[in-house]
């Protein structure tokens, strides 16, 4: 048994109300490691792709990884899997916080979720073993409410829930772990509520994963510790949180204004900026289970019309996108919508992106205040955002236009509504422009769960918050605004960041420790003696498995495009003047990653990987 | 003719290049405080002990900018601490400071939440560092 797995996985099928073990052989878990990887793994051997994305067939996994629970910084992370019911495509979407390692602890790696209940219910496993129960009196409750309701019973317990956005089947909604974490892209809220699963509560306490080097980890552990502590990155996540990224990125281009129409707003950023968060509104660091750097803010707002209690505080994307996408300077109205966005249950990203979209098309006059039910959708006007953002979780009004997604909202809507959306296979964008970084550009035409910032390591190597030199051959400083030597870049960020969700780690602290270190941490848990080409080589089948399971789904070369949006150039701000060259980025793309001209991989690339099986059903 | 970098010539020229910057006295008018720059030495590059800097910068004026000794440089606000080659890249823009800083390959002891908000003013005192005409220490070797 390779180190590092508590040794099964659980099956539950709540249509039955039953439940199994099973497990899986080391040569498996040594290709594809575990978390999203594994997922994936497991649903092209187990599971229909035909299935509709919020039936009873569409499995739900939970899954941990080899490092969770193994006390290594970063390593509380579990990822949630599907098909998306907003893309149709995969669907992963990594968490941390408190769930995965409790997950672990109860003797599984993961959870494969299938069919639908009858009624509402909470699946919990624990100790003593698994239990499906009645959740009507949770049901129609928000996630904080739910949260507190189940903890108030055992405040040991961790809990994985859905809000309203989740049981109304809105394709953005989100997962919520313990208030502050949250499974958030891709709509697999949704397929949670799809199931009549409003929870899942764990608490572990016994079972504990050998590691296959005590020693060895030790030392790995101490180095990491070492380096994050030496770390002027993890230094400034814990005092700013990932919203520092503000003033930086208003400066270099990759906040995105206006629902991307603009740039250069310093005031506005510096306003919505992890500095001006520390100053007025944080209480206190709050970090996930093992974690040194503490990114994650703890906020209240005392006064004024957006008056918080102490609670979870945004993120960066969430700043972004509920103010410079809104043109909105208050941070308290984002705190608030933070806040809305969490009890709800939905993606900060998708929900904020589809309300800025609805904007300029209110600015444009192609929606009018009689189909707002009367909301002034002005920009910077939060109160209207703050009762639209309610109308999305619970499908009401406008917001059920909304409630997909920006993408499916705009095929409703028409006009000029999908020339102003900024996607990639029907995923919103996060708020970093590729118009600034041209490198982000292709690695959200190339993220196998549509535009992300978090299937890779882009952000981290082409904005500079890591070199890493001896694992591929990369410059310590790329400018932003070009195309050139960028797949190269992409290409080895994609393959080395991709394991971030199966050995499941954070990415910020796999961005403050040296490769060697995690490495080292790796093999001396699992027992796999891993080389940096072993990982990259890993990272490469678990891209190419996912693009596989794409690629069965009809995704193909016409997908791997960026939006009509980010082709135009801005006039003003860092990214001025600048797009992507997206024929060189994806000709020097294809022939790295080894895709034919149709966007396959290629049947020797597939061979080489070891995925014999993936090949017979793509080119039988 | 260019000079001799790292010298009292050499910073008087820099802060003479800053107060002449038209964009300078806008952009720093937040800033307040004292910056030090620690170059650790290199014989191979004819930098044979650590050199320090101190630079004094206050509302869009500068004040004081010294060849200084240790006990000085590390009084400033903030203290930049960095190989010589290193600085070198930064000097030549062929490495961002900001990136400098989170890689590691620049050291920094002071208010990283102040720098992060004044980031246009660390930009362009180094953009103006760039345009001073400067020999240095291993260009003559």
């Amino acid at each position: 048994m390779a180190g590092g797995y508590a040794g099964k996985f659980l099956r539950v099928n709540l249509t039955e109300g039953s439940w199994g073990d099973f497990t899986l052989d080391d040569d498996t878990l040594k290709r594809f490691i575990g978390g999203s990887c594994l997922a994936a793994k497991l649903f092209l051997d187990r599971y229909s792709l035909d299935a509709d994305p919020l039936s009873p067939e569409n499995p739900l996994m939970i899954m941990t990884g080899p490092m969770v629970g193994s006390g290594f910084p970063g390593t509380s992370r579990f990822s949630v899997c599907a098909r998306s019911p907003q893309t149709g495509i995969w669907a992963e979407s990594a968490c941390g916080g408190t769930f995965g390692p409790d997950l672990k602890r109860t003797g599984y790696d993961g959870v494969v979720i299938e069919g639908r209940s009858q009624g509402p219910v909470t699946l919990t496993i624990d100790d003593s073993g698994v239990r499906i129960t009645d959740a009507s009196s949770l049901w129609g409750r928000d996630i904080y409410e739910v949260t507190d309701e189940i903890k108030a019973h055992d405040k040991s317990v961790k809990v994985l829930a859905i809000g309203p956005a989740g049981e109304n089947l809105a394709r953005i909604a989100a997962i919520g772990n313990d208030k502050g974490h949250f499974s958030g892209r891709a709509g697999l809220g949704a397929v949670m509520g799809s199931k009549n699963l409003k929870a899942v509560v764990v608490r572990g306490t016994s079972a504990k994963a050998a590691k296959a080097d005590d020693e060895g980890f030790k030392l790995a552990m101490k180095t990491a510790m070492q380096e994050i502590k030496d770390s002027a990155l993890a230094e400034g996540l814990h005092m700013m949180g990932s919203d520092a990224n503000m003033d930086l990125g208003m400066v270099t281009g990759d906040v995105p204004v206006k629902n991307w129409t603009s740039g250069g707003e310093f005031d506005l950023a510096s306003n919505l900026s992890g500095p001006t968060m520390r100053e007025k509104y944080l209480t206190k660091a709050h970090a996930c289970t093992n974690c040194p750097i503490a990114c994650k803010r703890v906020v209240k707002v005392d006064d004024g019309p957006y008056t918080t209690e102490e609670g979870p505080g945004p993120e960066y994307e969430t700043c972004a996108v509920f103010g410079t996408m809104m043109m909105n300077p208050d941070l308290t109205a984002v705190i608030k919508a933070n806040e809305f966005c969490n009890r709800y249950g939905m993606d900060t990203i998708s929900c904020g992106s589809a309300i800025a979209l609805a904007m300029e098309l209110y600015e444009k006059g192609e929606i009018t205040k009689d189909r707002l039910g009367g909301l002034d959708l002005s920009w910077g006007n939060m109160d209207a955002v703050l009762k639209l953002v309610r109308q999305i979780a619970y499908r009401e009004g406008f917001g059920d236009i909304l409630a997909d997604g920006a993408v499916h909202a705009a095929r409703r809507l028409g006009g000029s509504a999908m020339d102003a959306v900024v996607h990639v296979k029907g995923l919103e964008a996060p708020m970093h422009d590729p118009r600034g970084f041209h490198g982000m550009g292709l690695a959200y035409m190339m993220s196998n769960r549509g535009a992300c910032h978090l299937q890779h390591f882009v952000l981290a190597t082409e904005q500079g918050m890591a070199s890493w030199p001896q694992l591929f051959d990369m410059k310590d400083d790329y400018e932003g605004t070009t195309s050139e030597g960028k797949a190269w870049l992409v290409y080895n960020s994609e393959n080395y960041g991709i394991l971030a969700n199966s050995l499941s780690i954070c990415h910020y602290v796999a961005y403050a420790i040296r490769p060697e270190t995690l490495r080292d941490a790796f093999n001396a848990i699992t027992g796999f003696g891993f080389d940096f080409a072993d990982l990259l080589s890993t990272g490469m089948r678990d891209w190419t498995l996912k693009r596989g399971f794409n690629n069965l789904l009809g995704i193909s070369k016409k997908d791997d495009i960026l939006p009509k949006r980010i082709m135009t150039a801005l006039e003003e701000g860092g990214a001025a003047g600048s797009v992507p060259d997206m024929d060189l980025l994806l000709r020097e793309y294809y022939a790295l990653r080894g895709l034919d001209e149709r966007g396959f991989p290629k049947e020797e690339v597939l061979l080489k990987l070891g995925l014999n099986e993936l090949k017979e059903r793509l080119y039988r | 003719m260019p000079i001799k970098a790292m010298t009292q010539e050499w910073m008087d020229a820099y802060k003479a290049a800053i107060q002449a910057d038209p964009e300078y006295k806008s952009i720093a008018k937040d800033w307040e405080g004292s910056v030090s720059l620690v170059v650790n030495p290199d014989p191979a590059k004819n930098v044979p002990e650590p050199i320090y800097l101190f630079m004094d910068y206050w509302h869009g004026d500068v004040g004081e900018f010294v060849v200084c000794d240790k006990e000085k440089a590390e009084s400033a606000k903030f203290v930049m601490t960095g190989d010589y080659a290193r600085w070198k890249q930064v000097a030549f823009k062929e490495l961002d400071a900001t990136k400098a800083l989170l890689q590691g390959k620049l050291k920094m002891r002071g208010d990283l939440p102040y720098v992060v908000r004044n980031i246009k003013t660390v930009n362009k005192v180094i953009d103006i560092l760039g345009k001073v005409d400067t020999l240095w220490p291993d260009d003559n070797k």
